[in-house]
């Protein structure tokens, strides 16, 4: 499926759900999108992973909306921590079965987003191992000086963005050299295809919400 | 009137995003730990509200730095659509949550029509984001069902986390990147 | 006959800070043409004025540079790392090609040449966070092939990688510039093993740049091979000898290479151990598994206790880091609060009670406390960041290429200072450096790291039989 319009078919949905709150829809979601990633060759590991994120920020409204609020409704309870499970689901589908070269890639072809964000935000993202290892490391300087760095210490930040104007500089300059400019169109190595199909998907999932959404309780 | 953005401070942006998902996602306990201990109480949810300014820097920070009309937004947006591929607990709502914090924090910066850079816009910046990012919620996580005193509690803790966040640490990092010269623009 | 022409060309970072001034070149096409000069003097500028970055990406100028109609350039930049857009090579040629335009039906084919061209056909779809260094330029240079670039611009293209990397590169250019009348140019401030590849030297001194003759160059790159000598003499340690840090069944893999195989090593309490090697082959990453920032196999013991089970906070209050990248060691903004921190939280008694400036005169330098750290030289950074470091008295301090951008004036005073320190308070020193003058005399051990293993040397070691 074209990767801008599922992610716009996700953004739909998630979004629609937020403003609703029905707990068998939620639940056909989450079978749906749960049989998107099987087919997608989901991994145990990573079946663990999206069943376990939404389980504590659940359980919390869960016992707030039943155990506390006004007439323990513990119904819409439940149906917010299904609601919680769809996002994670439809992230889950997002980020599992589309790179983010790929996405990148849709976006410029199909939806024109300017280059200049389309690659700008890649070049980042492609050196998020150097930017990982550079936080730990500003930590490390700190203990050797006798100076413990928390989270909320400006000095981390600060340190950080000195880095990042740094290498946000280096990058832009390297891309120049390879050619890329700003306001120049440019060809493609893959062609990202937008077919019929993709529109047809994405109205007929909404048409099925919306009658789900009428139909069921 | 204003310049448009460059490639570099795109890319700018789009680091920072990354910076600061990652201190958060290594300090990510935080979240989940404040959760557990809060949810006895019914307090739960609240450590959304306790937790919600760190998410909220990049855009005050960019704006900071640029001086540019929408960087706060894009600073904002970019770190959400960063965290979305990093793969984080929201999934593409965190997209959504990222445009509503972007317009939150832009929205201070409108109002003093991008002629101040100091204590009075990162306050009403704090401000904005708060109300923007309340009003979500009351939405995307269920707070119309929630007890109403729970509610002013939470909305005063979202806006004391904000003016930690978005506006004392954001003020100090901003103080230690002006004394070393850094920012040229 | 057609040139790159520089005229009257000023150009400074900072107004009334000129790093370039009224230079005047004339640089033929189709030559090699090699930048030398001092760390610092302007050669990475130069290359990016000539590209066309500078005075873009800062910088005020003045002055031309005319390049001749139509050539296209290509770099390849000083860190390899940080020069590329997408995650694998194939991704980037692709990138490259489509920037450039080329028909959609091409660029398949385009990739593959200039990825056979340099032989990097089995990464092509690696990640390029997982290649070393020289496999890293070479990706850099198969981009300028499939640009069809011109004029090829290489700044210290060979500071972070191996000879025979280096080899390979060099002997690439030469078949381009040969086939295509190639126009190459490279900076590096280190002139030995040139002679056989460039035919022109530009020398900077002054912020003036200088282009010598055909002889003049030869005979330049000739006795830079010849006086590129400094020789150290060295003992083994003794069984005896007392360790402090010891290496059990060490080992270190990257990118599923062997980067140092399996090794068990002491190192000695209180003396100063010299480890040397070629670039690339592992001497950052075997300091940095010491000071834990980063992971290997085996077991590594500091005073008997393995370093996996110590506390950060107590082990770094006894283990010291001098990062080999500066600005890294900083965490305030001015030359007086750096050194007021370490002499607050610092254990060394030699730098007791003494005030900033008279340690910063210790090491020949003005009293710069109000300065901002990131606005000095690189050699300036590197004296105060060997000073805070020293300051903390740490029991252990490893550095890592702590002479890098010093003059020898400065380099001598530092290693006095050193030397007087430990009188005071014995640390135990493991030092990386690939610049061996003055080192005699104050190093005890001398480790070598080469084809994967680690040793210790003993006798007469001369830096210029490498
Ligand atoms: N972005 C910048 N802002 C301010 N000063 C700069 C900047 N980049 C370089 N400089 C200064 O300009 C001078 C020349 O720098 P340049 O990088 O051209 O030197 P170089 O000859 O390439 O040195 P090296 O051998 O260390 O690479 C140095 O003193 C450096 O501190
Ligand atoms: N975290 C990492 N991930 C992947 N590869 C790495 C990592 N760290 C280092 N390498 C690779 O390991 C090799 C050795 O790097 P290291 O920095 O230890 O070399 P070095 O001996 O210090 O060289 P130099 O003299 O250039 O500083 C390099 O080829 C580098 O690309
Ligand atoms: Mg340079
Ligand atoms: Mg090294």
């Amino acid at each position: 499926m074209n990767p801008s319009i599922k992610l716009l078919l996700l953004l739909l949905i998630s979004l629609e759900i937020s403003f609703t709150n029905r707990l068998f829809v939620n639940l056909i979601l989450i079978i749906c999108l749960f049989i998107v990633l099987i087919f997608n060759k989901l991994t145990w590991h990573q079946f663990c992973w999206l069943m376990l994120i939404p389980l504590i920020p659940g359980i919390a409204v869960l016992i707030t909306i039943g155990g506390y609020g006004a007439g323990h409704d513990w119904l819409t309870g439940w149906s917010m921590v299904s609601r919680f499970y769809v996002y994670v689901f439809a992230g889950g589908v997002m980020t599992f079965t589309t790179s983010p070269l790929t996405l990148v890639r849709s976006l410029e072809q199909n939806c024109h987003l300017p280059s200049k964000f389309a690659y700008g935000t890649l070049a980042a993202l492609n050196i998020l191992p150097q930017i990982k290892r550079n936080v730990s490391t500003i930590k490390v300087a700190g203990k050797m000086r006798g100076l413990d760095l928390h989270w909320w210490s400006p000095t981390l930040y600060f340190k950080a963005i000195l880095s990042a104007i740094r290498w946000s500089d280096q990058l832009a300059q390297a891309m120049e050299t390879h050619g890329f400019r700003e306001e120049r169109p440019r060809t493609y190595a893959t062609l990202i295809p937008l077919r019929w199909v993709d529109w047809a998907i994405l109205i007929i999932s909404m048409v099925v919400l919306q009658i789900l959404l009428i139909a069921l309780p | 009137m204003f310049r448009q953005f460059h490639l570099k401070d795109i890319i700018l942006l789009a680091i920072i995003g990354i910076v600061f998902g990652v201190i958060y996602l290594a300090t990510g306990l935080l979240y989940n730990g404040l959760t557990i201990i809060l949810t006895p109480f019914g307090y739960g949810p609240m450590a959304n509200d306790i937790t919600l300014g760190i998410w909220c820097m990049a855009g005050p920070l960019a704006a900071f730095m640029l001086r540019l009309p929408g960087a706060s937004f894009l600073g904002e947006f970019l770190s959400a659509i960063v965290e979305m591929l990093l793969g984080d607990q929201w999934g593409v709502t965190t997209l959504l949550s990222g445009l509503v914090q972007g317009i939150g924090t832009e929205l201070g910066f409108t109002l003093t029509l991008y002629k101040m850079y100091n204590w009075i816009t990162l306050l009403l910046s704090a401000t904005t984001t708060t109300i923007l990012t309340f009003s979500w919620d009351w939405f995307r996580n269920g707070y119309s069902h929630f007890p109403l005193s729970m509610l002013i509690v939470m909305l005063i803790v979202r806006w004391l986390s904000m003016f930690f966040f978005t506006g004392i640490l954001v003020k100090l990092i901003i103080n230690l990147l002006n004394r070393s010269h850094v920012l040229t623009r | 006959m057609e040139q790159i022409i520089i005229q009257d060309l000023t150009f400074a970072y900072q107004k009334g800070q000129p790093i370039l001034n009224d230079v005047s070149l004339e640089l033929p096409l189709h030559k090699s043409i090699l930048l030398s000069g001092p760390i610092g003097c302007g050669k990475t500028t130069l290359l990016k004025l000539i590209a066309r970055l500078l005075p873009k990406y800062g910088g005020d100028c003045s002055g031309k540079v005319n390049l001749p109609q139509g050539q296209r350039i290509g770099m390849l930049f000083q860190d390899p790392t940080m020069q590329f857009t997408m995650d694998t090579p194939r991704h980037e040629l692709e990138f490259t090609l489509g920037n450039l335009q080329v028909p959609h039906k091409e660029i398949s084919n385009q990739v593959t040449t200039a990825l056979n061209f340099v032989n990097l056909q089995e990464v092509a779809n690696q990640k390029l966070t997982t290649l070393s260094g020289g496999q890293l330029q070479r990706v850099a240079l198969a981009v300028t092939i499939a640009m069809k670039a011109d004029i090829i611009l290489l700044d210290e293209p060979f500071s972070n990688i191996d000879e025979g990397n280096r080899q390979f590169i060099l002997q690439k250019l030469t078949k381009l510039q040969k086939k295509n009348g190639t126009t190459i140019i490279i900076s590096d401030h280190d002139l030995h093993n040139y002679q056989d590849f460039s035919q022109l030297v530009v020398q900077f001194h002054n912020q003036k740049a200088e282009l010598l003759s055909p002889q003049d160059s030869q005979q330049l790159l000739k006795s830079a091979n010849r006086t590129h000598a400094n020789r150290i003499t060295t003992s083994v340690p003794e069984a005896s000898a007392q360790p402090i840090v010891e290496l059990k069944d060490y080992s270190v893999i990257r990118n599923r290479n062997t980067l140092i195989g399996p090794t068990d090593l002491d190192f000695i309490l209180n003396k100063v151990t010299l480890l040397t090697g070629p670039s690339g082959a592992g001497k950052s990453t075997l300091l940095k598994s010491i000071a834990k920032l980063t992971h290997y196999s085996g077991k590594i013991t500091y005073a008997g206790r393995n370093i996996q089970k110590t506390f950060p906070g107590k082990y770094y209050s006894q283990v010291g880091l001098v990062f080999q990248e500066t600005n890294q060691q900083f965490l305030n903004v001015t030359v007086g609060e750096e050194l007021s921190l370490s002499t607050e939280n610092g254990q060394n008694p030699f730098f007791k009670g003494k005030t900033p400036q008279a340690i910063l005169s210790m090491v020949g330098l003005p009293d710069i406390s109000n300065r901002v750290v990131y606005s000095l030289s690189g050699g300036q950074r590197k004296l105060i960041q060997n000073l805070v470091m020293l300051m903390m008295g740490h029991k252990l301090l490893l550095m890592d290429e702590p002479f890098t951008g010093l003059d020898h004036k400065s380099l001598q005073k530092l290693l006095t200072v050193i030397k007087q320190s430990r009188q005071q308070f014995p640390q135990t020193l493991l030092i990386v450096s690939h610049q061996l003058d003055y080192l005699n005399g104050f190093i005890d051990y001398h480790l070598v790291l080469n084809h994967h293993q680690l040793s210790y040397q003993g006798g007469l070691h001369d830096e210029s039989q490498h």
